[in-house]
């Protein structure tokens, strides 16, 4: 039997302390598409960056055309033939797209006019209509994904590696790129597809590796399974979705949040939120609906109090919140867990210690005496959120930027969760989560408004708002345009309102 | 008046051209992401080596040679600690340039002892170019020279071609804009960025020893008085090209020549000397406020580092 084009024969990676890679094969074929499923930290990404020689492997061998291939560096690999698009692309963005391209792999002076044209002829082949002179800053994300392939192509590569290429592209663009993978690995060229989603795999695959805790847990024909197989494997177990949503909160039940016409819009500026009404009771889970960017994140930030409204007021249990700052409301008891969590919840420079203090710093809970700071009780309180949690953490005195997503938001909740003990503010809180974690995410929200406590949940993912809220509103252009309960809820009608139609029944039951 | 003039425009480019290669240099670092902060320390290595090479082997050249080896030595250092051990590049600049000046102070004492006569050297002489240096004007303002400012006048323009034409050039300007992908397309930053600071070391070495072999024949533990952080000023002035490091350095060399013309005739009080260290400062942050559009490098000043 002939060998195949790249195989990875029991490659295993140690960081510092944690398995990265254990004992992973793969196949690669010529002209076939090998799809690398996973959740994220699974390894995916760490085993192809053995192959291209970013990292190196700590035990087995890589084999091209059978024979035993030294890749220690990405020079190697660019040798070998073999590419690789990363998730967050490597481009230099006030360069222009040539001098992108030709980065490393000219010689001497550069011939600016030849290397334009052989650009502009590849660009042109594969109908990417890419301006090579264009700067790159200048591109749209689309765009600027052909780049980073134009780049392999430009090298000539026969294989590619794809780290996530559709999580940045819009639904047009993806089907797009799904037709050049095939049109690549049908010129004879293979492809690595490392992705979470089921769809893509079953759209774009010929075989299917699916990754789980580093380790490889199922390597299948694309034809032989099918997405709840892979689904399962993936995950480890079968994930019971969720629901446990949409109980009715009795009418009498206190109101914990009011917002009464809250309004905000500044000076010179279309209002950002106008006229918001609504109340949160006690043990409910508010759900707000919408196309992302329609006064969600003003919403948020206007409820825990880092923007003040321009117009109306906020109660909370009864008392006028209105004029209060983010501590006094964080004392108050509100909670808030941002939708982008690397720059408006966490400081990734720090422990998850000094993270997990940083909203209540004044609390006596992290004291000696209430008066300097405990390192023990800090690390005591921060490992036992870890546990309490199932965070994949070294320890209390690790860095948080070390964890993964999902783990990074799991220290949000449990911080969050803690100050929080009236109403907690969920802004898409499974944005880039993967689904173990998503479905932990859930668990939780249902568990705190068990625990009696208000939720306000903000998401763009319907399925995420149907399973979880007792009543739903939808936000466009920074009005809400309709409040449903939970038995109105239709995914039509929440369609409509999204799209910014009004509907006379909705206005009624707004009321 | 016009004899003045032609005297100050054609001092303007002398004193212009240490800052000139100081500032290339530095461009030429920053544009790597690392900055040399140290930079006022290199520039009094070579002014010390070089006198010290100048005066032990009675030879310009062989003092110029030693300059060039003392910055690259002090720059090594910045480089070790700032690239490869990833340590805060401001203070690690900072704190060499006052450990160069103890150990300058230092190595002197133990070299020469306590001379009864200073320790002198001939300096660099004027070379006029034949025929070019006698148009009008031009010939002593630009063609009656020492060698060093015609050398800064090949290198400019040289520094330019090779940062901008060239896959060198690529290479630095990328590790300073975005390393990793410059490590993606399988060239190691760290090196590029260590051996692009021996580079600036070498060439800020040599714009230092211009203070006390090419100018002035001796040397004082406050020679550089400044210059070295005023080079470091015009990098920032020159929005990172060697084409505005150059007009900043002559602007420089201009107000310097002005200011010496001053103390020669007038008299100081009008044009005092700490004002000139002050003013690339005050512009500095003059542009800082009011320019609009920057070429610094996005991860100037960030250690790059993957784990392997």
């Amino acid at each position: 039997m002939e060998n195949p084009y790249v195989e990875l024969l029991h490659v295993s990676k140690y960081f510092a302390k944690v398995i990265a890679n254990h004992d992973v094969s793969i196949k690669i074929e010529r002209g076939k598409v090998v799809a690398l499923l996973g959740e994220n930290g699974a390894g995916k990404s760490t085993i192809m960056k053995i192959l291209y020689g970013l990292y190196r492997a700590d035990e087995g061998k890589i084999l091209m055309d059978g024979k035993e291939a030294q890749i220690t560096s990405p020079r190697e690999a660019i040798a070998l033939g073999i590419s690789m698009i990363q998730q967050h692309f490597s481009l230099v963005p006030v360069h222009t797209v040539t001098e992108n391209i030709i980065l490393g792999n000219v010689r001497g002076v550069i011939d600016r006019a030849a290397s334009e044209a052989s650009i502009r002829a590849l660009s042109d082949k594969y109908a990417f209509g890419i301006d090579p002179n264009a700067t790159v800053a200048s591109l749209s994300v689309g765009e600027q994904q052909k780049v980073e392939i134009l780049k392999a192509l430009y090298l000539d590569s026969k294989l590619l590696i794809m780290d996530e290429p559709t999580a940045v592209l819009t639904p047009k663009e993806s089907s797009m790129l799904m037709q050049f993978i095939r049109d690549f690995a049908a010129a004879g060229g293979a492809v690595v597809f490392i992705t979470h989603k089921l769809k893509e795999v079953m759209e774009v695959a010929d075989s299917v590796v699916v990754m789980r805790g580093g380790k490889v847990a199922g390597t299948l024909q694309k034809e032989g399974t099918n997405e709840q197989e892979l689904a399962g494997l993936m995950i480890g177990k079968d994930l019971i979705p969720t629901t446990g949503g949409g109980r009715s909160v009795p009418d009498d039940a206190p109101v914990c949040l009011e917002l009464n016409g809250v309004t905000l819009q500044n000076k010179g500026e279309v209002s950002s939120l106008e006229g918001i009404t609504f109340q949160i009771r006690q043990g409910e889970v508010f759900g707000v609906a919408g196309v992302s960017g329609n006064g969600q994140l003003e919403l948020c930030e206007v409820v825990c109090g880092a923007t003040r409204p321009t117009g109306g007021s906020l109660t909370l249990n009864g008392e006028d919140i209105t004029g209060a700052g983010i501590n006094e409301r964080i004392q108050k008891g509100i909670g808030y867990v941002p939708s982008d969590r690397q720059r408006d919840a966490l400081v990734m420079d720090m422990t998850l210690a000094e993270n997990m203090m940083l909203k209540s710093i004044d609390d006596p809970k992290w004291k000696i005496n209430g008066l300097l700071l405990s390192e023990r009780k800090i690390d005591r309180l921060t490992q036992q959120a870890i546990e309490d949690y199932n965070v994949k953490a070294p320890g209390p005195r690790a860095v948080i930027q070390g964890l993964s997503g999902g783990n990074q938001q799991k220290m949000v909740l449990a911080r969050e969760l803690i100050s929080g003990e009236r109403l907690i503010v969920f802004d898409q809180p499974t944005r880039g989560l993967d689904l173990g974690a998503i479905d932990l995410v859930h668990k939780t929200i249902l568990a705190q408004r068990d625990a009696g406590k208000s939720i306000l949940l903000v998401s763009t993912e319907l399925t995420e708002i149907f399973a979880l809220s007792d009543r739903v509103a939808v936000m466009y252009k920074g009005k809400i345009q309709g409040i449903l309960e939970r038995d109105k809820l239709d995914i039509n009608r929440i369609g409509l309102l999204m799209a910014g139609y009004h509907d006379e029944e909705e206005e009624a039951a707004s009321v | 008046m016009i004899e003045f003039f032609t005297i100050l425009c054609a001092n303007a480019f002398r004193m212009g051209t240490p800052l000139v290669l100081g500032a290339v240099g530095e461009v030429y670092s920053e544009r790597t992401g690392v900055m040399m902060t140290a930079i006022e320390g290199v520039f009094l290595a070579g002014a010390f080596g070089g006198l010290v090479g100048a005066f032990l082997t009675q030879s310009l050249a062989m003092g110029f040679l030693i300059a060039i080896l003392s910055g690259v030595i002090v720059a090594s250092a910045h480089g070790w600690i700032c690239v490869y051990l990833k340590q805060n590049q401001v203070v690690t600049g900072t704190a060499i340039a006052i450990l160069v000046a103890g150990l300058c102070a230092f190595l002197f004492r133990v070299i020469f002892g306590v001379p009864l006569m200073p320790i002198t050297v001939t300096p660099l002489r004027e070379l006029p170019i034949p025929l070019l240096s006698s148009i009008p004007f031009f010939g002593r303002v630009l063609f009656s020279q020492n060698l060093l400012t015609y050398f800064m006048f090949v290198f400019v323009p040289l520094a330019y071609f090779v940062l901008y034409r060239t896959s060198l050039g690529l290479v630095i300007r990328s590790a300073g804009e975005n390393p990793e992908a410059v490590e993606v397309a399988g060239i190691k930053v760290n090196r590029v960025r260590f051996f692009t600071v021996l580079f600036a070391g070498g060439v800020s070495g040599l714009a230092g020893a211009f203070y006390s072999i090419g100018f002035l024949g001796m040397y004082t533990d406050t020679i550089i008085g400044g210059r070295g952080w005023i080079a470091f000023a015009i990098c920032f002035l020159g929005n990172w090209n060697p084409k505005g490091a150059f007009i900043g350095g002559i602007v420089f060399g201009f107000a310097e020549a002005f200011a010496i013309s001053m103390q020669v005739g007038a008299g100081s009080a009008i044009f005092p000397n700490e004002l000139l260290i002050a003013l690339p400062y005050i512009l500095t942050i003059v542009l800082a406020i009011t320019r609009k559009a920057y070429n610094v490098p996005a991860k100037l000043g960030v250690s790059y580092g993957i784990e392997k």
